[in-house]
């Protein structure tokens, strides 16, 4: 059985003894790759990690909205069947319940199947996907969930007294006001989201963290590849937390939460 | 009197393991009028009216709303409670929402109005109201007594064949309550049918044609307005009016 | 597939728990105490320190929180070899094993996000349990040491335990640097005898099984701590 490329670590030794050489000049260079220069490389992983990032967001967002909506719902099941989903992928680490979607859950299926999704040409990038989205999904659900048990009760009451199905109760009253309550939390479990793509590096995804040890690994410049993928975060980090800002202030209700 | 509108037939109703919170309640509130229930904290008067909206269920006897028996499986029951008006305590108004499209959401997704239309009668409500000039606004920027209003109007844009009115007062600072009462004794004179839970008992002697008291659970006294002020007969009822009405 | 080998399992335990959950279990816990000393010195360099001290500690934790743990288990992997250097001043790099390089990881790591927790801790305190105490003639130290932060830790334990759960489940990622943690002993059995299915599925259920009995634990423990004040 085939056993995948993973990224390992030699322990650090550099060619000289004294010290450490500077050389920020490295990204201008090309790379033995032969696709472009060293910084290409690290803006191709940053392109990686936005690109996962996002679309393991969208599951996470949908997914964790339809969880975080059930454990609300009335009744017995709906609540422990989201309970069930919601512990079930927080209490794995995000790690190992990659290795099952990428090593095990090509295994358990009909073999025909399981040998599709192993050819399939992005494994590491849909693994990455499906894998990272769960695991948001499962905190998106627990913050969408305490933000409409935050809402007055009244307010479920007062739809439905209206005539509004639940369905409607959820789309127009419920969580409108739900979502604009747990923005902020909502905005750091998709820096999360970012952030959680690096793990994918074990499965061979060519994100950010990746690429900044492939050009260490070529170049042996370990710090400047660092320094410019630990910029590319903080970056990420303000430009996200600048637009939530917006956000927030765009969709403040006039007169709400006054004292 | 004319047709039954709310019939309450023999219900009991307890929460969980404790202990019954409505006993073999029977009331009928017939088309036009305008019925009072009052009685202590604790009472299950609050309880009955969210009853009548098939907001709590209920695990004996029957209610039937306009010739409709909520516990028939076929009633389509947001259909129903689209008919049947209700004011809370806190007013419920959607505080994301503007005061006109929280007077215009239902009858655009429940009624199926178009929006125009919707616009049209939430306009002619606000208007009645005296709030016409607050629709563009956000429910957290108007005063207690305002929202209650705006509460009532979004009630009424759905044409009730009844409105309920669960405490809806008893959130308001006092110089707000009269101007709801205002509402609601204007809206009591234009002949709608009212079920009202409320200690105002100025509003009762004014509009009400009955009275019922309720205590732990069971209607006490059930008498036409006059009666009940003048001559209650149940002992609980005369110490209720006699601690209400002393101040 | 092939059929779902239980005698693999079961000739690995003692490698798999010996060997690799007591490494998983060390690192927790050693990171945990000093990433909540280290989180409850920085918390309070930020809230009573002077403007350099607290500027400083607040750089610290908004540097770290926006990386991935990945990338700074990679950093301190590289660095610390020169920092030692530079404290012993010896002529290279020093040598630090796989454990020391990440313990000192989480440590640093962790310290943000401890941090953040203590600084809300502290901050839920009323203004008059501080004030009590300096009007009893307590220094800042003592006010601190004796009333502050005991009602601090009470209130807070909860959180401070839900993050090392938190912390235990990220511990796997010293995986990267190829050290036996749980994961990783499991994952070499795997390779070693291409067992990835059983290795890893019973890996899986045994971090499973441990988070949430221990998420468990501490939800009862809140239900408990709730109820007083």
């Amino acid at each position: 059985m085939p056993t995948r490329p993973t990224t390992r670590t030699r322990p650090a030794t550099t060619s000289n003894g004294v010290g450490y050489h500077w050389n920020w000049g490295i990204f201008w260079e090309m790379s033995p790759e032969g696709t472009g220069t060293y910084l290409d490389m690290i803006v191709q992983g940053l392109r990686m990690t936005l690109i996962t990032a996002a679309l393991a967001w969208v599951i996470a967002f949908i997914v964790g909205s339809a969880i975080g909506v059930l454990r609300t719902l009335p009744g017995r099941m709906a609540p422990l069947a989201a309970s069930a989903w919601i512990e079930l992928f927080r209490n794995m680490p995000l790690l190992v319940q990659l290795f099952l979607w990428y090593f095990v859950f090509p295994e358990i299926l009909p073999a025909a199947w399981g040998i599709w999704l192993k050819q399939l040409p992005a494994a590491a990038f849909l693994t990455a996907v499906i894998g990272i989205g769960f695991f948001m999904s499962a905190r998106v659900a627990v913050q969408v969930a305490s933000g409409i048990e935050a809402l007055p009760q009244g307010q479920r009451a007062a739809a439905t007294a209206l005539g509004l199905t639940p369905a409607q109760t959820y789309r127009y009253v419920l969580l409108p006001m739900a979502y604009r309550i747990v923005l902020p939390p909502l905005t750091s479990e998709l820096l999360n989201t970012v952030k959680n793509t690096s793990v994918a590096l074990t499965i061979g995804l060519a994100e950010l963290t990746a690429r900044a040890r492939a050009v260490q690994e070529f170049s042996f410049q370990v710090f400047e590849a660092f320094t410019a993928a630990t910029l590319a975060y903080l970056v990420i980090n303000l430009l996200a937390t600048m637009a939530a800002r917006w956000l927030e202030a765009r969709v403040r209700v006039p007169g709400y939460g006054r004292a | 009197m004319s047709e039954p509108v709310i019939q309450i037939e023999h219900v009991t109703k307890s929460y969980g393991t404790g202990g019954p919170v409505l006993r073999d309640v029977s009331l009928t509130v017939a088309g036009g009028e305008v019925v009072v229930v009052c009685g202590p904290s604790g009472s299950g008067k609050s309880t009955l009216i969210k009853c009548v909206n098939a907001l709590e269920p209920i695990q004996g006897g029957r209610i039937v709303v306009g010739g409709q028996d909520l516990g028939d499986r076929r009633v389509d029951l947001p259909r129903l409670r689209a008919r049947v008006g209700m004011v809370f305590q806190h007013f419920e108004l959607f505080p994301h929402m503007r005061v006109l499209d929280n007077l215009c959401l239902a009858q655009t997704k429940v009624l199926g109005r178009p929006r125009a239309e919707a616009e049209t009668r939430a306009m002619a409500l606000l208007d009645r109201v005296g709030l016409h000039a607050f629709a563009e606004k956000h429910p957290g920027q108007l005063s207690g007594g305002q929202q209650q209003r705006v509460a009532i109007a979004r009630a009424l844009a759905m044409d009730p064949m009844v409105m309920l009115f669960d405490e809806a007062t008893s959130a308001l600072d006092p110089e707000m309550v009269s101007e709801v009462l205002d509402v609601m004794v204007e809206l009591a004179r234009s002949g709608m049918t009212m079920m009202v839970v409320t200690h105002e008992m100025g509003f009762a002697r004014k509009v009400a044609h009955r009275v019922v008291f309720m205590d732990q659970g069971q209607i006490a006294e059930d008498a036409p307005t006059q009666a009940f002020f003048e001559a209650p007969r149940s002992e609980r009822a005369q110490q209720f009016l006699s601690k209400i009405l002393t101040y | 597939m092939s059929q779902f080998d239980f005698e693999i399992i079961h000739r690995s335990l003692s490698y798999l728990f010996f060997e690799g959950m007591r490494f998983t279990l060390t690192l927790t816990l050693l990171s945990a105490l000093g990433g909540v000393i280290l989180g409850t010195l920085l918390a309070m360099a930020r809230m009573a320190g002077g403007p350099v001290l607290a500027a400083c500690a607040a750089g610290y934790v908004n540097l770290v929180r926006p990386l991935p743990l990945v990338l700074v288990i990679f950093w301190f992997y590289f660095l610390v070899p020169y920092l030692g250097q530079w404290l012993t001043g010896a002529s290279r790099p020093i040598h630090v094993g796989g454990f020391a390089s990440a313990l000192i990881t989480f440590i640093v790591f962790e310290a943000a996000y401890f941090s953040e927790i203590m600084r809300a801790g502290i901050g839920s305190i009323p203004r008059g349990q501080a004030a009590a105490a300096t009007a009893l003639g307590l220094t800042y130290r003592q006010s601190m040491r004796y009333v502050i932060l005991p009602q601090v830790f009470r209130i807070m334990l909860p959180v401070l335990l839900t993050q090392t759960i938190v912390l235990f489940q990220d511990t796997s990622l010293v995986y990267v640097l190829s050290i036996t943690d749980f994961l990783g002993a499991a994952s070499k059995i795997a390779q070693r005898d291409g067992r990835l299915v059983e290795m890893y599925s019973f890996a899986a259920l045994v971090y499973f099984i441990m988070s949430f009995t221990a998420s468990q634990g501490v939800r009862t423990l809140r239900a408990r701590v709730a109820v007083p004040r």
